[in-house]
């Protein structure tokens, strides 16, 4: 790319691309954000302005416009924009390029249409059945294929980046990947072994079952094909916030990357490890041997790995920045750092709201002690430190930058960014405070109304009633700040006339490629050791699962969601009354 | 491969930690014998539950001095049984399965907490020390009104847990010429024996015995009244043996049909 030019002057075409893409992302990221906000306030019973058996409508579309379609739809641009960054050339065919961005807007309309027309009863068309779409809960087929329709798309952007990629290696024979492009092709890797399991999941038995081909399904094959990718996924969610971790944040801390083979390795690892170990999801589910969980169990404490040395490389790197800006001493280097910037900031934040909620993922983890917490409000907890604040953050952060590089025009509100960055930090601490201690008193997630008639939690220090007011408080200020940052993008991409403050150019690192082994960009090697330990790690559960419960189970038959409450209850009492006289 | 003499330090430390973390879960596993749910259990296909002996009629039973196991249902959008009563201090598993989709058994506030997934049976063994009632519901989404889905489990003390259950015969009509003849029968649900005074009181009638009723076994006691006694007209009738009771009315008419249809269980 020449000296100063932004991407969208140098790739015009690409940037209309990738800012179609985050487009999709930011729509998905306001409708979901709204969704979130009215959970907060229901849950709490703060406000209710829907019905309570509405809200699984509601939590449904929160969970897929957030983690599916706001995070994927961003993460697809911000690959995109690696990918032709680093490799310095477009794709081959803009128009496969359109088409998976096409392909994955198609799923995903279809998909949210099937959940929100959960909201009338004039469309016979339901799918309440939350993002993790548990069979036999059903969901109308359009749920189905619009997922698969998603994820489709998903692996044709893979397979373009690849090609782009093949290319560029014809053009540069025995030359290193450049980083970027390589933690793009070892994320889609790691995405292309995970996402087979949901895709398995759908389309052999769910879709067959939803389409009434086949008459019962097993649930817990389904459910662990689902966790098989379910784990996987979080990290599709969390690497490109990774990838903009290594490749911006030194920059923007005004430095460079310290070392650029350990972010081979930590790529490397991820792809290794993330999948044999999305049991970890099931050490409460009948029907798998402890044997199985403790694998699992071993896998994800050394999955920890990676983040570990992110975090170290993360921090080495802002110590340079620091440093080359004329901080000092051991700690006082960190005023020097850019805290003003709202990218920087953002990120930084981001970054540490990851650490802690790392380590409440180690609780999670622990096999035994998850008794403790599982499904209770403490794993929402972990979700939004996460998924939700340092991918989210990060994405939101890093689109501070990125945004003016494809549209060519300033950031409008620079300021303001820097409040909605530090809104956002603020409401979090708030709900997931919140969240984490309630579920340590066994208060449930993913319910309309945690208040029981036969019990009240026993809240150590402090009251349900504080709880509560801190996740509506907390919810509230996450949706100001998610809505501030949407107008801010807005008012950016309106913002013709200017030019973005930075020249968009990435400095390299400071341990660069060449002091590191050639075989770390053998990807053929390590997809061949990933196939193996995720074989090692699943035939054996799935031949057990298989064999107790039958391909396709026992002869269940399915449970619409559509029921309406009353028939359901009315239907409960008939059993309760027929078994009793029995 | 150059590695920075920081990082290499900062890579061991990793190490040792998640090797401390994985230690320190294997010895809560291995050492401290915390069990989990897992395969023990058999499979169950969901319309098989009504015919099954445990869980055609879901309860609680004594297996040993202090065990007892807990055959327990969960269904959109109850539990049963419902309250689950057990004794404090005894161990007592729980085996739980599923009516139609996936739910939990999760005794809130305690890590008594397993999945319910139809066609498989969790296991869970605890032991509660302290006596109290329990709020037991269901945490995983099972479908519109999934927060109404709540049960209780009460831990009793010793003294006050029993598995007694006091069953009536008793008619509804008798004829002015005919016999009355209430039958209570005391069926006792745990292994050791227990003494109970057994009253049935009919009218002026009242009928006091005391009887021992072996583990698992049943005795019953029949009072006998002729109705001509009594007189025409409606007369209420109790029985009760420990803090159980069980009444009813037998009517004494003219013209009646002599049907001996059973009173309330217990
Ligand atoms: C406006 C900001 C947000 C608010 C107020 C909010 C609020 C909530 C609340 C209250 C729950 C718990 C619902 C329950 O279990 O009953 C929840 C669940 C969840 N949230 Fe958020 N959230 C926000 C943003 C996000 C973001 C940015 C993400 C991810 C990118 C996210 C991902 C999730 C997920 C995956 C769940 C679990 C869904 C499920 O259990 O099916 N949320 N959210
Ligand atoms: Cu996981
Ligand atoms: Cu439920």
């Amino acid at each position: 790319m020449p000296n100063g030019a932004t991407f969208a002057d140098a790739y015009p075409t690409q940037a209309r691309h990738i800012r179609a893409a985050f487009w999709a992302s930011f729509l998905s990221l306001g409708v979901g954000a709204f969704f979130g906000l009215i959970q907060a306030l229901h849950r709490t019973d703060i406000l209710r302005v829907i019905e309570s058996q509405t809200y699984y409508t509601v939590l449904t579309a929160h969970g897929v416009f957030l983690v599916i379609s706001f995070t994927i739809f961003f993460l697809v641009g911000v690959f995109q924009w690696a990918v032709t960054d680093s490799l310095e050339r477009p794709p081959v065919d803009m128009r496969f390029t359109w088409g998976w961005y096409g392909l994955m807007s198609l799923g995903a309309s279809l998909t949210a249409f099937a959940i929100l027309a959960g909201f009338t009863d004039s469309i016979d068309v339901r799918a309440n059945v939350l993002f993790t779409f548990y069979a036999p809960l059903q969901a109308h087929p359009l749920f189905y294929v619009g997922l698969v329709v998603f994820v489709v798309g998903t692996w044709l952007a893979g397979a373009d980046w690849f090609r782009s990629w093949l290319a560029w290696k014809g053009d540069n024979p025995g030359e290193r990947i450049p980083l970027p492009t390589f933690m793009v092709l070892t994320t889609m890797i790691m995405w292309y072994i995970s996402s087979i399991g949901v895709a398995v999941a759908i389309l052999a038995f769910i879709l067959p079952w939803s389409l009434e081909l086949t008459g019962s399904l097993n649930p817990t094959l389904t459910r662990t094909l689902f966790w098989y990718f379910g784990h996987p996924v979080v990290y599709f969610w969390l690497l490109p916030a990774y990838l903009l971790w290594y490749i911006l944040l030194p920059k923007l801390a005004g430095g460079r990357l310290f070392s650029d083979p350990l972010a081979r390795v930590v790529f490397i690892l991820f792809v290794l490890l993330s999948t044999p170990v999305g049991i970890h999801h099931q050490y409460l589910d009948p029907g798998i041997s402890e044997g199985f969980k403790f694998i699992a169990m071993t896998n994800t404490m050394f999955l920890l790995l990676p983040s570990l040395l992110t975090a170290f490389t993360i921090i080495a790197s802002m110590e340079h920045g620091a440093r080359q800006r004329g901080g000092e001493g051991y700690f006082n280097w960190l005023t020097a750092l850019p805290w003003r910037d709202p990218a920087f900031t953002g990120m930084a934040l981001a970054g540490m709201v990851f650490a802690f909620g790392g380590f409440t993922g180690i609780v999670n983890a622990g096999m035994n002690i998850n008794y403790l917490v599982h499904n209770t409000l403490w794993v929402p907890g972990h979700i939004h430190t996460q998924v939700g604040t340092a991918a989210a953050l990060t994405f939101m952060a890093g689109a501070y930058w990125l945004v003016p590089q494809l549209t060519g025009n300033r950031l409008v509100g620079r300021g303001l960014a820097l409040v909605q960055v530090v809104l956002w930090f603020v409401g979090i601490v708030f709900m997931t405070n919140s969240m984490y201690r309630g579920g340590l008193v066994g208060i449930p997630r993913r319910t309309a109304e945690p208040q029981y008639e036969g019990f009240e939690y026993e809240v150590a220090a402090g009251s349900v009633g504080e709880l509560n007011a801190q996740l509506a408080i907390g919810g509230t200020i996450l949706f100001v700040s998610a809505m501030l940052f949407l107008a801010l993008m807005v008012l950016t991409a309106f913002n013709g006339g200017t030019e973005p403050i930075d020249d968009g150019s990435i400095p390299p690192a400071l341990s660069g490629p060449e002091d590191s082994p050639a075989v770390l960009d053998n990807l053929k090697l390590w997809v061949a050791i990933a196939a193996v330990l995720v074989v090692i790690a699943y035939s054996f559960p799935l031949a057990s699962i298989v064999s107790r419960g039958g391909l396709f189970g026992p002869d269940i038959g399915p449970i619409p969601v559509a029921i309406d409450a009353a028939s359901t209850v009315a239907r409960t009492a008939l059993e309760a009354v027929s078994a009793v006289v029995r | 491969m150059r590695i920075h003499q920081y990082e290499r330090v900062w890579l061991l430390a990793s190490m040792v930690l998640i090797v401390g973390f994985i230690a320190t879960i294997t010895y809560g596993a291995v050492g401290l014998g915390i069990t989990m749910v897992d395969d023990r259990g058999a499979t169950i296909a969901p319309d098989e539950i009504n015919e099954d002996e445990r869980f055609g009629d879901p309860r609680v039973e004594q297996v040993g001095d202090d065990e007892y196991e807990v055959y327990a249902v969960a269904m959109t959008f109850a539990f049963q049984p419902d309250p689950i009563e057990i004794p404090a201090d005894s161990e007592v598993t729980f085996y739980v399965t599923s009516r139609d989709v996936i739910h939990s058994f999760y005794v809130v506030g305690t890590n008594t907490n397993t999945m319910v997934i139809p066609g498989e049976i969790s296991v869970v063994t605890v032991e509660f020390d302290e006596p109290g009632e329990y709020g037991l519901i269901c945490t995983e989404y099972c479908g519109a009104a999934h927060h109404e889905m709540e049960g209780q489990l009460a831990v009793l003390e010793d003294e006050e847990f029993d598995l007694t259950e006091l069953e009536v015969e008793a008619p509804d009509e008798v004829e002015p010429d005919g016999e009355i003849e209430i039958t209570a029968t005391v069926t006792n649900g745990q292994l050791e024996a227990i003494e109970e005074t057994v009253t049935v009181e009919l009218g002026d009638e009242t009928l006091e015995e005391s009887v021992t009723v072996e583990g698992d076994e049943s005795e019953s006691v029949t009072l006998t009244v002729d109705a001509a006694d009594l007189g025409e007209g409606d007369h209420d009738w109790t029985a009760s043996a420990g803090d159980l009771t069980e009444s009813g009315t037998v009517s004494v008419v003219e013209g009646s049909e002599d049907d001996t249809e059973g009173g309330d269980d217990a």
